[in-house]
């Protein structure tokens, strides 16, 4: 059973309804103070088996953020070197793809110039002027309690859950076991992929840091597990359970360069622009049409009628094996290869489910158009200001799903057998040891495959860290060391 | 068609010279492939090569066992071409690195020396296993080019190409590669293996396999009391606990900066007693027999990223080397490991020290993926000095590339030069 009163609500859901939110990005100047503020937020923190329809927080740790918080040493050893490590040592930038314009020195936070980020805090509500309430409350005594604010990220709300570039986006979601209703076996992934303190797809415990028994006082935390009985004897309470792993990346989309690059791509031979045909190399990117029938139901054309429920079901390798419908090297097909990784389709779906993430990701900055319909975003001729994503993602082994996800697959050229191709959409195609390489995509085709060239980066990361967000009883520890 | 060799020199490292040959090594590094030492681009016939040294360690028994060096590379077959090239592009080199090791005459260089020298501390792996088929540097270099070439060439010509029928499509290939002077080489197919050559290798497994059925009564019962004395074994092994050293993994990924291909290194003391080193050999000399015949297609156990591997029994039997050259990072590839080819590994690897607890030596074992993962990276080695000649290609690409030449001699019907054509 997963105890969903102990998780924080981010985890079982996305707060669809609550459409406005913002992210605050703190750094912790007094210790003490801050965990007075913790104690006093406790009754704050929404918890997964609330339906909130007003307002909901969520807040998480970075590993330095822990630490001051004077977390036991012996926990914090215990935490995977993922975490410890954080986005920005230098072996993660070849790992993640952050290096030309990504490099974290350029980062607008949480990159190595800026000030340390120790603390997040996600706030949702059904409407702004909620939002503003919720945040005017929680941030009026943040320097009482010595905290300080680093960042407000803002997000923006775009209609049909879009994304910047007139893409339906999070789609596909594996579906936790033991959680909600279940979905089709390939896609119900073990709960401790996603919690820590269950098991995982390799049928075990993933590791979770643990605290001397001596050192929990109030008797908040619970023993570690096994399938028959807790464990007492080992002396050790379970901090991390209930927890997860955020992965928060602020990234840059630039809209008008998406689009230009495919024009220039499709346009006639007078340049007149074509725009179905813009459309349909943009949706060979994607994987799915904007409207998120996927290409392998659909090769041809975008569909009106599409049963929306029907969106995420459907497999590669008997439809489109040679991705002749969608390309091997889309962005759906690469950050999740369902049955296609090379060596069996049932084999396949049990690789892919060890790599899964949950994606609580919202978008930020105007979007180009109200309708965000691409027919009217590349008509657009303003395209100012900065937009892009909060890509938010859970997990419970960083190492393991994000950071394999972005390295083996996304930015990976030989992905499946290609040459050199990285993600059209998310990949990093400057070559980190000479800057004029850039990135190309093959289309794969039923006579003859086309490959594009010069491909630049459609999106940037502008700042991240990586987060624990703790079970409630963890929290509540947290306010008693 | 080209063979493969293994060179694999491992030396003591004469006492107190540690220090200096790792700043030689660390020359040849900077620069791996134009250094003054061992300029490693000027060979024709190394695939990979790599320099570790290995620290002063303790056997299971905690007898101290010295410092040591390694030098190996994956080369092209015969090997007096490959200690020729040694000798004429890295003769001073290795003098230099060789000059600070144990039973080394010191002193000016002498190159028959060298190539005796050699020659006589070649250590022969248990198993070698080959990933590239049966294909020479040259080979691979080329098929290379001449697949950019015709992508070229698509590139350019498409939209009049995409107009005609896949047999024509194929003859304006055919004619594009067969008139460029650049892709002289491509104009013959690379020659078939000898048949006698054929022959011995299929004669070789038939008679394996005959002689084992012959002896089926006996394979079976000797089976199954090593069956019972592996039970044994394996009750009275007591589990080892990984130590993970956060700064040595750091270190282990800072050096791991290939964009297509990495290599790894571990060593480990071996589990003591004669009957674990006995099996651990067989295990060893039947996977190098059968490679050839089972993994054939550049699929190690399934994984199929590794380029060349070897596996070394060292120290007189109590320490084992795993040395491999393979596409994408070590998280991936040791992730590979545990999905796909985790009983075969398992039944080498159980026999070091720290492996996670198996029964029959094949069960368990990597399945434990956390325990794989702590065991793999508390062994794995910092490589001093690597070199990979062809670092933008992996094992699939050297497939494709050689399907996309062979595509381009003899008929084909529509079918099969639609089929051909899909390999761009």
């Amino acid at each position: 059973m997963i105890e969903k009163s102990d998780l924080q609500g981010i985890i079982v859901r996305g707060y669809g309804d609550l459409t406005s939110a913002c992210f605050l990005v703190l750094n912790i100047v007094k210790s003490n103070e801050a965990k007075v503020w913790l104690k006093n937020n406790l009754v704050n923190i929404t918890s997964g088996d609330m339906k909130p329809s007003e307002s909901a927080m969520n807040i998480a740790f970075t590993h330095r953020g822990l630490n001051i918080l004077k977390l036991q040493k012996e926990c914090m050893d215990n935490f995977p070197m993922e975490f410890e490590d954080g986005m920005t040592e230098d072996y993660k930038q070849i790992l993640l793809g952050d290096y030309g314009e990504s490099d974290p020195d350029n980062w607008q936070w949480g990159g190595k110039k800026n000030e340390e980020v120790h603390l997040l805090l996600m706030l949702y509500a059904k409407d702004e002027n909620e939002l503003k309430n919720l945040f005017e409350k929680v941030s009026s005594d943040f320097e009482k309690y010595g905290l300080n604010l680093l960042k407000k990220l803002d997000t923006s709300n775009i209609i049909e859950r879009k994304e910047h570039f007139g893409f339906h986006d999070g789609i596909a979601q594996p579906v936790i076991k033991g959680l909600s209703s279940l979905d089709i076996p390939g896609n119900t992934v073990a709960a401790g992929e996603f919690i820590l303190g269950y098991k995982n797809e390799y049928d075990q415990y993933t590791e979770s840091p643990g605290i001397d028994i001596k050192d929990d006082k109030e008797n908040i935390l619970d023993f570690y597990k096994n399938e028959f009985e807790e464990i007492q004897n080992s002396g050790l309470k379970n901090f991390g359970k209930n927890g997860t792993y955020i992965v928060f990346r602020q990234i840059e989309q630039e809209v008008e360069k998406f689009w230009s690059y495919v024009n220039s791509k499709t346009a006639d031979a007078d340049g007149n622009c074509n725009i179905n045909e813009m459309i349909k190399l943009a949706s060979k990117f994607v994987g799915r049409w904007p409207s998120g029938v996927p290409l392998v139901d659909s090769p041809d054309e975008d569909k009106v009628n599409f049963d929306n429920t029907s969106l995420d079901k459907f497999g590669y390798n008997d439809e489109d094996k040679a991705g002749e419908r969608c390309p091997v090297g889309s962005h759906i097909r690469r950050t999740n290869p369902r049955d296609s990784i090379d060596g069996g389709r049932k084999d396949s779906i049990s690789i892919a489910n060890k790599h899964r993430i949950l994606r609580r990701g919202r978008s930020y900055g105007e979007p180009v158009t109200k309708s965000m319909k691409p027919e009217d975003i590349i008509k657009e001729k303003n395209y100012g200001g900065e937009r892009g994503l909060y890509f938010i993602c859970m997990n419970a082994d960083i190492g393991r799903q994000f950071e394999f996800i972005q390295n083996f697959w996304v930015n990976n050229p030989k992905f499946e057998g290609l040459v050199n191709d990285r993600d059209p959409i998310t990949g990093n195609h400057s070559n980190p040891d000479s800057r004029r390489t850039k990135g190309t995509f093959t289309v794969q085709d039923d006579k003859l495959r086309n490959r594009y060239h010069d491909l630049p980066e459609f999106v940037t990361v502008k700042g991240g860290a990586y987060f624990f967000l703790p079970g409630l009883k963890a929290l509540k520890y947290l306010t008693t060391i | 068609m080209t063979l493969h060799g293994a060179l694999s020199i491992i030396l003591n490292i004469k006492p107190g010279k540690k220090e200096s040959l790792e700043r030689l090594l660390q020359e040849i590094d900077k620069d791996v492939n134009q250094n003054s030492l061992i300029p490693f681009s000027k060979f024709s016939d190394i695939h990979f090569a790599r320099f570790i040294v290995l620290d002063k360690s303790h056997d299971v028994n905690g007898n101290p066992i010295q410092e040591r060096l390694i030098f190996t590379t994956n080369h092209d077959l015969p090997f007096d071409k490959h200690l020729n090239e040694l000798i004429q592009f890295g003769g001073n080199g290795l003098w230099k690195v060789f000059s600070m090791c144990d039973n080394f005459i010191e002193g000016e260089y002498d190159e028959l020396i060298l190539r005796k020298f050699i020659t006589e501390n070649n250590y022969k792996a248990e198993t070698f296993y080959v990933g590239v088929g049966d294909r020479s540097v040259t080979e691979i270099k080329e098929e290379n080019i001449l697949r950019k070439e015709i992508e070229k060439f698509i590139d350019d010509n498409r939209d009049n190409l995409i107009m005609k029928d896949e047999i024509e499509l194929r003859k304006d290939i055919q004619n594009f590669v067969f008139k460029n002077k650049e892709l002289e080489f491509a104009k013959i197919p690379v020659p078939e293996p000898p048949s006698d050559w054929t022959f011995m290798k299929i004669a070789k497994l038939i008679l394996v396999i005959f002689g084992v059925i012959v002896f089926l009564p006996l394979v079976i019962l000797f089976l199954f009391i090593w069956m019972i004395i592996v039970l044994i074994i394996e009750s009275n092994t007591k589990d080892e606990k990984c130590f993970i050293d956060r700064e040595h993994v750091r270190e282990l990924l800072n050096n791991e900066n290939g964009i297509v291909q990495n290599q790894f290194s571990a060593y480990g003391n071996l589990k003591p007693g004669f009957f674990r080193l006995t099996t651990l050999k067989f295990i060893l000399a039947l996977t190098d027999f059968l490679a050839p015949y089972i993994f054939s297609k550049g699929r190690l156990s399934g994984i199929p990223t590794v380029h060349f591997a070897r596996w070394i029994i060292l120290s007189e039997g109590r320490q084992m080397i795993f040395l491999s050259n393979y596409d994408g990072n070590s998280e991936g590839y040791l992730r590979d490991f545990i999905n796909i080819a985790a009983k075969q590994l398992t039944l080498i690897f159980t026999h070091v020290v720290g492996y996670p607890k198996t029964r029959l030596m094949i069960f368990g074992g990597a399945k434990d993926a956390k325990g794989f993962m702590e065991w793999a990276r508390q062994n794995q080695l910092i490589t001093n000095v690597w070199f990979n000649a062809y670092p933008d290609l992996s094992v699939k690409n050297i497939f494709r590339n050689s399907k996309i030449r062979n595509g381009l001699y003899g008929e084909m019907n529509e079918i099969q030069a639609g089929n051909w054509l899909k390999l761009f």
